[in-house]
């Protein structure tokens, strides 16, 4: 869907350009400060200033590549940026976690594991994103080589490196070498993984993410550039502005990418929402977010590029605002031809909870939303002329043959609704949707089976992780 | 009223009870030319420093908060009342301190080594500037070294510490592990937030509270200012 005239999104490139040409970003990081100087953009050491003119911007969308396939250990769970493709990934970076059991309480790896058992158990989640909460107990340094264990051995999906600097992004891709039995080089030309380049919006790019963008560019493995801008903290309040600014800076890792690596792949992120500017919190969802997740869309296509964005809601408890702001966001990101929804299933608070009874809430949604997506095509048969005939007036389809041949399959089944009438439902227990989506994610975890894996995969796994916890606790991380 | 009427009223003119009432008005709508001018007329007027601060300016700033805490007022408005309040206080601090009266508070702020996300930090920064208190705020990704230092030079009362990361918030407790080495923890009021913190993080890693939010950081730092003037009495 397309909500800006095609000469309004050229008005909002122009503004983008001139963001970069005269503005410019922050760069924190001296090997990107000297590759972009070296490409001939205008470097102001003393502050980490870049600017960029056109010429180079133009040039780094010639080589990007329109879609990208990512293939983890097993092969049939690969994922395609790109085309028509739709990937929906598990809720990524909550400091906290809950569940209508336990409670809210501190990320940890425990709740770490059983979030990648519930992704890999359902279909529709196509793969994990960054950390779906953060193991807090476990030593920071260290945290990123037990994450990716159990995101290796847990499940067989992509999964996302996490990018603060070179040797975080070296274990993931080293270990997703690993677990296809490959030689890391072999990675280069057939990715496994993404990450995430965060933009510090405004207009300031860190040292530690710059690192990793660049050490997943050289690599071969795609990053997704996403500016986080919430209007009214970190970008103007209005929408164009918001857009403008996210466009310059998503534009911005978008070349640093190419100068990296020409022809690398790079996915277009976006994640616009808007402050409540009576209490300066973030809300998402909102009709501001919606909208930016159309329009962004707009922009990813008008470059060529494989288009990110997010499906986020602000609410505290998987209850009702959860559901109606996560459909807003969710249909401005398929509506706005999203390839990659990151924060599909499981967000809550702002992004500050990953919440196991939202992941099967949001299973539900994408499942539907999937089955709308599938398309309409049909032949006589489904036309259904000769049931209509046999039926009298007055009569039903229940058992005419054509029923018989399709019922089964013919529509839907919700994985979380339920249709009993009002006297059924009660006398089963009177469960609304939140509390049967406790039984849902229970079932599953009972149900998981973790994906086989050669034995000697996971003791070169095992290796790996042992003699890297061991350096690292030696002599330590680039960034600590 | 409009604007133009507004800009002719003549503060001299007015009496002093007159005057509170318009800097309490002028601190509402964020005018920090003119809550400097009122201060200096009360001064003129003989008035001392303490009462300019609690009765024209603090008593403004209380009404500024219970309507931002009541969501009538915006986040941009506060910021601009906080402006307008800390002209007045760069007048009043100096007098204040002649006079021997207990300063309202001086804090150090910053965000932890690893981190650059800073707006969170730099709204407490003008929150607090808006109650009075003088604020340093050292800036993003500072080591514990740049820290101590700062401590050690502005001699606060209040130390800050934000992060956005919980690969980063751990710093903070490197932070106040080496005052507790160096033996200076007892002498700063530690205050944390950001989002990934909550209460049981502050606890774990020593600091005196965790501040879930701006106005929360503004309030919890005049609780323990108010204790620590009372243990000093």
């Amino acid at each position: 869907m397309e909500i800006v005239r095609p000469e309004d999104i050229e008005r909002i490139h122009e503004a983008s350009l001139t963001i970069l040409e005269e503005m410019g970003i922050e760069v924190m990081n001296d090997a990107a400060l000297a590759l972009l100087e070296n490409a001939g953009a205008e470097v102001d050491h003393s502050s980490g200033m870049v600017r960029l003119d056109r010429g180079l911007v133009e040039q780094a969308l010639t080589s990007v590549p329109p879609q990208v396939t990512l293939t983890p250990r097993n092969p049939d769970h690969a994922i395609d940026l790109g085309g028509t493709h739709l990937n929906f990934s598990l809720v990524a970076g909550p400091p906290n976690v809950h569940d209508r059991v336990q409670g809210r309480r501190s990320g940890n790896y425990t709740d770490y594991c059983n979030l990648v058992r519930l992704a890999q158990s359902l279909n529709i989640i196509h793969l994990i994103g960054n950390q779906p909460t953060a193991p807090q107990e476990l030593p920071a340094a260290t945290r990123h080589l037990d994450t990716y264990w159990a995101n290796l051995t847990l499940s067989d999906r992509v999964f996302h490196a996490t990018a603060i600097g070179e040797q975080r992004t070296l274990d993931a891709i080293h270990m997703c070498a690993l677990a296809r039995g490959v030689e890391t080089e072999a990675l280069v030309d057939s990715p496994a993984l993404l990450t995430v380049i965060n933009v510090n919006s405004p207009r300031r790019l860190d040292d530690a993410l710059c690192a990793g963008l660049m050490t997943m560019a050289r690599w071969g493995q795609p990053c997704v550039i996403t500016p986080f801008t919430l209007m009214g903290a970190m970008t103007p309040v209005t929408l164009p502005a918001a857009l403008a600014q996210q466009n310059a800076e998503a534009l911005f890792g978008v070349v640093l990418t190419q100068l990296v690596n020409p022809g690398v792949p790079v996915v277009y992120g976006a994640f616009t929402s808007n402050v409540d500017m009576r209490t300066g919190a973030p809300a998402f969802g909102t009709p501001e977010n919606t909208k930016a997740n159309l329009i962004a869309g707009q922009l990813a296509r008008r470059y060529g590029l494989p288009y990110r964005t997010s499906n986020a809601n602000a609410s505290n408890v998987a209850d009702a605002q959860a559901a109606y702001e996560t459909e807003m966001a969710l249909w401005g990101a398929v509506l706005g031809g999203a390839h990659l929804v990151y924060h599909a299933a499981g967000w809550l608070e702002g992004g500050l909870t990953a919440s196991f009874e939202k992941v099967i809430l949001d299973a539900e949604i994408l499942q539907s939303m999937a089955e709308i997506l599938q398309p309409i095509e049909f032949g006589e048969a489904d036309l259904g002329l000769d049931a209509i005939r046999d039926v009298e007036p007055g009569g039903h389809f229940f058992g005419t043959e054509h029923t018989m041949e399709r019922f089964e399959t013919a529509f839907y089944r919700p994985l979380l609704s339920d249709w009993q009438n009002y006297e059924n439902w009660e006398a089963a227990g009177s469960e609304d949707a939140y509390q049967r989506a406790t039984g849902i994610w229970q079932q599953l975890l009972e149900g998981y089976a973790e994906p086989p894996m050669d034995a000697a995969v996971r003791e070169a796994l095992n290796d790996y992780v042992t003699r890297r916890r061991g350096e690292i606790e030696r002599v330590g991380l680039d960034f600590e | 009223m409009t604007d133009a009427q507004e800009d002719d009223i003549d503060l001299r003119s007015l009496s002093d009870d007159e005057l509170i009432e318009q800097m309490h008005d002028d601190l509402y709508d964020g005018l920090q030319e003119e809550i400097v001018e009122g201060t200096q007329i009360l001064l003129e007027r003989g008035w001392g420093p303490s009462k300019v601060l609690d009765e024209a300016l603090v008593a403004g700033m209380n009404i500024v908060g219970v309507d931002f805490r009541d969501g009538i007022l915006f986040v941009p408005e506060v910021l601009m009342a906080a402006n307008a309040m800390k002209g007045g206080m760069e007048i009043l601090r100096p007098l204040l301190a002649e006079t021997g009266a207990p300063p309202l508070g001086k804090a150090v702020i910053g965000t932890v080594k690893g981190d650059i996300h800073d707006i969170g930090k730099n709204l407490v920064t003008m929150m607090w500037e808006g109650a009075g208190f003088e604020v340093i705020d050292i800036g993003i990704n500072k080591p514990v070294e740049e820290f101590i230092e700062a401590l050690e030079t502005h001699q606060p009362d209040i130390l800050g510490m934000s992060a956005l990361l919980t690969t980063t918030m751990p710093y903070m407790k490197v932070v106040i592990d080496e005052l507790v080495e160096r033996g200076l923890r007892d002498d700063y009021i530690v205050l944390v937030g950001g989002a990934p913190l909550n209460e049981e993080f502050g606890e774990a890693i020593g600091a005196d509270a965790y501040c879930r939010d701006a106005a929360v950081a503004v309030e919890t730092a005049k609780e323990f200012m108010q204790k620590k003037r009372n243990a000093a009495g």
